[in-house]
């Protein structure tokens, strides 16, 4: 999972503003993240997890086909959970500052998925 | 549909007590699970577990609706223990009687709910339990005395509607006495 790690710093480095990346477990446990060992990383992982799961279960209530990501924007910045595909069930969470255009960041991300999903299938 | 015709019961314990089948017994629909793949096989050795919660509902037939939440039972999810308390009436605590830690379990669900749903009846219920294991409910009704709680503990297993049903109704029926008597005290 050292790759996984490589990526989020990667990505992390490209867009200053993204101040925490958590590849999570679809039952809630960190897998990589950076940077790393932040005491708060182990209740953001969790959390993150149960949010993809609640909005996944929203959307199938909904009669809604696969969700792609899941967007809080606060007025000091914002929280992007979305799924990596082709791995099984893991999720990704990024927190930014709100310096960080939503439209960059969604794009980076997405390309941080892919990444990840490429490099894990390895 | 107001507000009181609306009643939210929590059902709580560890992971493997078995909430959500405890919930999928009686739910009058199929309920809403967020289960994901168990990666933590040496806690509890199931396939699944629940990250986020679990939502059934039952019509109790005079046009009250009951809403059955389940929270996920590891600690790491406690951040939802606090936000599917919220509101509730009345909380059943599910227990493993089969793990040794049962009596622990019942200790730390029951404080923690205690502070998230002060003034609230509790009902205990064990499952997984064999006929020779009745000591096992009497160490559970000494933890909740210990602790000061008032509450009925039952065996149970929760794959049978009836059971469950047992567990919900020796709640409501715990929470018509409380009513009835505030009323009668406040004449």
């Amino acid at each position: 999972m050292r790759a996984g790690g490589h990526h989020l710093e990667a990505f992390a480095t490209a867009n200053p503003d993204v101040t925490l990346a958590v590849l999570t477990s679809g039952d809630g446990f960190e897998v990589a993240s950076y940077p790393a060992a932040q005491p708060i990383t182990p209740r953001i992982a969790a959390m993150s997890s149960s949010m993809q799961a609640l909005s996944e279960a929203l959307t199938r209530e909904a009669g809604l086909a696969n969700n792609r990501n899941l967007i809080i924007e606060t007025d000091d910045g914002t929280v992007m959970i979305m799924g990596v595909a082709g791995t099984p069930r893991l999720s990704l969470a990024i927190v930014a500052k709100k310096g960080e255009l939503l439209g960059k960041l969604l794009w980076a991300a997405r390309n941080l998925s892919k990444k990840l999903e490429t490099s894990l299938r390895k | 549909m107001s507000a009181t015709s609306e009643l939210k019961i929590v059902f709580a314990g560890p992971m493997g007590a078995g909430k959500t089948t405890a919930i999928a017994a009686v739910s009058d629909f199929p309920p809403i699970s967020t289960e994901m793949h168990n990666h933590d096989q040496e806690s509890f050795a199931k396939a699944s577990t629940t990250v986020a919660l679990d939502l059934g509902q039952i019509g109790l037939g005079d046009g009250t609706v009951v809403r059955l939440y389940g929270t996920p039972g590891q600690d790491r999810f406690s951040f939802m223990w606090e936000i599917i308390g919220r509101g509730a009436i009345g909380v059943i605590l599910l227990l493993d009687g089969s793990s040794p830690s049962a009596p622990n379990d019942l200790r730390t669900y029951a404080e923690t709910f205690q502070r998230i749903t002060p003034d609230q009846p509790f009902i205990v219920g064990v499952g997984r339990l064999r006929p020779e294991d009745g000591a096992k409910l009497d160490a559970c009704a000494r933890v909740l005395d210990l602790l000061g709680i008032s509450a009925p503990v039952f065996s149970v297993d929760v794959r049978k509607r009836e059971d469950v049903l047992l567990l919900l109704d020796t709640l409501l029926a715990i929470l018509e006495v409380r009513d009835s008597e505030v009323a009668q005290a406040h004449g």
